[in-house]
């Protein structure tokens, strides 16, 4: 059997088992449909294992009418020779297989069977465990008030008005904006800061630059709880040179607060992704843009990082997420309310009152709370996908 | 339009000095083609001029002013690199205008100079394409084109046309050569190729291992080499080289005897090594040798092999006996070989036995162990070959 033959068994059985049964007897002329079909199960196995074909083939004709085996009389013959050969040679021939190992025989002739099977199993399981708490969430949240037990597939009433109540309640969007703005903010000194530290290490030549690298990477492993108390008490501190930004002098409060920490802990990351696509912009570019009148700062931004897009937009979209869903420090940094710059988090948790929680109203909010990244994902997709896989690829 | 000086230039990289004190002048509108073997510093040098790279030691000149410190951008020089590097994410308009709109040029003014370059290199009507949708002959002319629109005092090439295919390269030489002179611009060129650095120049400096040896019109490098390394590497096939010691009658070697005064060579004296020099076609037939006013003494040989080339023949002469056919030494420099190139239609086979002639004019005379070139002809009555003094390439 070639390759080819192969494939089309997967996409239609009946039709490879004609083209099979043809090309092995050349005899055979007058199939009945129900020489087909008896032979289409066994035929499969016989792909990888032409013996065992020619044996079931052999099966299948006595179990039809005598018409068919009188029409194809010398291949019977050719074929019980085959069948006894099958029978003293291939010791493992079985005879009576459920379908389940059908399967399981077939696959080991035709691994791309089970690679499929795998890939559907990881995909469907995938799907499952990320899609379905989003697809519980909006259960929850078109739950009346009131209404939150057992609701396992569908919601107990339809209340869609809890989108508007998540606004009525709280200043939710307030909260948004916050979080959108503190999320920009470091996806920008990020990229920034990592688009400088990427040239250095990706296009310079420097004395310590592989211990440099690894202290990048060192630093990346910390936990960031071990940066709380000092940056707490560091935020805490009144500085008068901040005076006149932040009123009181500290950064609590402020989406500084959030902005410094967060840009540091997920720098590394985007160092090392903006690394390793300016080191493969090449040299000459940065030549020509240098001889034709940039400096070398000049070179990075109008040729190093256009050209890098993809780098640089996977570097930014990772950040905005990471710092957007972060809990830790957006919890702790400012005192909750929204025009102190308290993220969404502080607003979702603001429907957990003293006595009540509105557990609603939380689904609501978290769902709202997705679509900004939803959309900023949705934009990025397409350079994000090469920019993912563009590392691993030499182009 | 401006002269550029290259003062003791030296460049070391870690343990590698890859230029080793180059000095030299290079008129206003001259074209001088940098032309060595892979490794031999002239990129480095090149780079130098530029400021891509800058130098250990030294100084370069631009017009009157120093510039060894100067960003490349403000050094008035342009550049065409090897691999072409047009940046791949602009139009060809914007490839060429880059340098004009970085300087901040009205739009009216970039447009029209963007024009008249493009017309200079015939891309009219190609100005929105990108550069991945052009041939590798019309990228070539974008990068030029990107290089005149500015108006350059120093026009740089580093092997333009060392990725072009080879009838395209030649078509590119004439095309660069009616660019130099309508522009009239200093133009200097790097290039492994010794036709184009033959056919273009109006001097070629042959460096090798960092360091200059010979800064000439190319037929004087041709036909006055300074050394031995220029005798070799211009030229090709190159020349034969014979070595032999000087006595009182002239110069003498296992194979080869030609008689001189020794005053013609008054730097050296009885009993030193010498190397002679003759290249494939100075060496006559003697049934041939008619036009040769002044030959030497007959060489009995035998045609070892024949490579006709279609317009010429190259014979490899086998001058002695006990011919020890070594493959392992360069044919044309093994002691007992000789390379002869004579017309087609010349009655000669291989394992023929001829008397050939050398022409005494065209013997070239260098000390081996300096390398030095003493002689650049034998002939007595002229005082040809003025000797290594005016040919020497540091002035």
């Amino acid at each position: 059997m070639t390759d080819e033959r192969t494939d089309e068994t997967e996409t239609d059985e009946t039709t490879t088992d004609t083209k099979a049964d043809e090309t092995s007897t050349g005899t055979e002329t007058d199939e009945t449909p129900n020489d087909t079909e008896a032979d289409a199960p066994a035929s499969t196995d016989d792909d990888g294992v032409p013996k065992h074909w020619a044996y079931a083939r052999e099966q299948a004709a006595t179990a039809t009418d005598g018409g068919v085996t009188a029409t194809d009389g010398g291949q019977s013959a050719e074929a019980s020779q085959q069948q006894s050969n099958v029978l003293v040679e291939g010791e493992d021939a079985e005879l009576d297989r459920g379908p389940f190992q059908r399967w399981v025989a077939s696959s080991i002739s035709n691994p791309d069977r089970a690679y499929r099977a795998m890939f559907y199993t990881a995909t469907i399981f995938f799907l499952f465990t990320t899609l379905f708490p989003f697809y519980w969430l909006l259960m929850v949240a078109l739950t009346p008030e009131g209404q939150q037990q057992d609701i396992i597939l569908t919601p107990n009433g339809f209340n869609p008005a809890a989108f508007v109540e998540v606004f009525q309640v709280l200043p939710f969007h307030w909260y948004v904006f916050n979080s959108f703005v503190i999320a920009t903010a470091s996806t920008i000194v990020v990229l920034v800061i990592a688009s400088l530290a990427g040239y250095a290490f990706g296009r310079l030549q420097f004395p310590g630059k592989i211990p440099l690298m690894l202290l990048v990477l060192v630093i990346s492993f910390f936990p960031p709880a071990a940066f709380f108390i000092p940056l707490n008490d560091l935020f805490n501190t009144q500085f008068v040179a901040l005076e006149p930004i932040t009123g009181d002098g500290s950064l609590y409060n402020t989406p500084g607060a959030m902005v410094l920490p967060l840009s540091a802990i997920f720098m590394p990351l985007a160092i090392f992704i903006l690394t390793t696509f300016y080191s493969q912009i090449p040299d000459g570019l940065e030549d020509a843009a240098r001889v034709e009148g940039t400096t070398r700062l000049g070179a990075l931004f109008r040729v190093i990082i256009p050209l890098s897009a993809p780098g640089v937009a996977t570097a930014g979209v990772l950040t905005f997420i990471a710092v957007y869903n972060e809990f830790f420090f957006s919890f702790l940094m400012t005192d909750g309310q929204p025009e102190n710059w308290a993220p969404i988090l502080e607003g979702i948790l603001g429907y957990q009152g003293q006595y009540e929680v509105m557990y609603h109203l939380m689904a609501a909010s978290s769902i709202i709370g997705v679509i900004p990244v939803a959309i900023l994902v949705i934009i990025a997709q397409e350079k994000i996908v090469s920019g993912l896989t563009a590392g691993a690829l030499k182009e | 339009m401006a002269r550029v000086q290259l003062d003791h230039i030296t460049k070391r990289y870690e343990d590698v000095t890859a230029v080793d004190d180059v000095s030299m002048e290079i008129e206003d509108g001259e074209f001088v083609t940098f032309v060595g073997p892979s490794g031999c510093g002239k990129s480095t040098t090149m780079e130098t001029v530029a400021g891509l790279t800058k130098p250990t030691d030294g100084k370069v000149y631009i017009g009157d002013r120093e510039v060894t410190r100067l960003a490349p951008k403000d050094r008035g020089v342009a550049m065409v690199f090897q691999n072409i590097a047009l940046f791949p994410h602009m139009d060809v308009f914007e490839n060429i205008s880059f340098g004009l709109r970085l300087r901040k040029y009205d739009d009216e003014e970039v447009r029209h100079r963007v024009e008249q370059a493009a017309d200079i290199v015939q891309l009219e009507g190609m100005l929105d394409r990108m550069p991945d949708e052009m041939s590798g002959g019309q990228r070539q002319r974008v990068a030029i084109a990107r290089a005149i629109v500015r108006n350059p005092d120093v026009f740089l090439m580093d092997e333009p046309l060392a990725n072009l295919d080879a009838k395209l390269r030649v078509h590119m030489r004439t095309e660069l050569q009616r660019l130099h002179r309508e522009l009239e611009t200093t133009i200097i060129y790097v290039t492994h190729d010794q036709a184009e650095a033959m056919t273009m120049s109006n001097r070629i400096a042959v460096l090798n291992e960092g360091t200059l040896q010979q800064l000439a019109p190319p037929l004087e490098c041709y036909n006055e080499p300074a050394n031995l390394f220029v005798a070799g590497f211009i030229g090709s096939p190159s020349m034969n080289f014979v070595e032999g010691e000087l006595t009182a009658t002239g110069f003498e070697s296992d194979n080869v005897d030609v008689a001189f005064e020794p005053e013609l060579v008054p730097s050296v004296t009885s009993g030193d090594t010498l190397t002679l020099g003759i290249r494939p076609e100075d060496v006559h037939l003697v049934a041939t040798a008619d036009g040769v006013t002044e030959p030497t003494a007959e060489l009995h040989a035998t045609a070892d092999v024949l490579e006709p080339m279609g317009d010429e023949v190259f014979v490899y002469l086998l001058l002695s006996e006990e011919a020890d056919r070594s493959m392992e030494q360069e044919p044309a420099t093994a002691p007992n070989q000789l390379l002869m190139s004579v017309t087609p239609d010349t009655d000669i086979h291989e394992g023929k036995e001829v008397a050939v002639v050398l022409d005494r004019s065209k013997i070239h005379l260098f000390e081996t162990a300096t390398g030095d070139a003493l002689r650049h002809d034998l002939t007595e009555h002229s005082d040809g070959g003025a000797g290594p003094a005016a040919t020497e390439a540091d002035t």
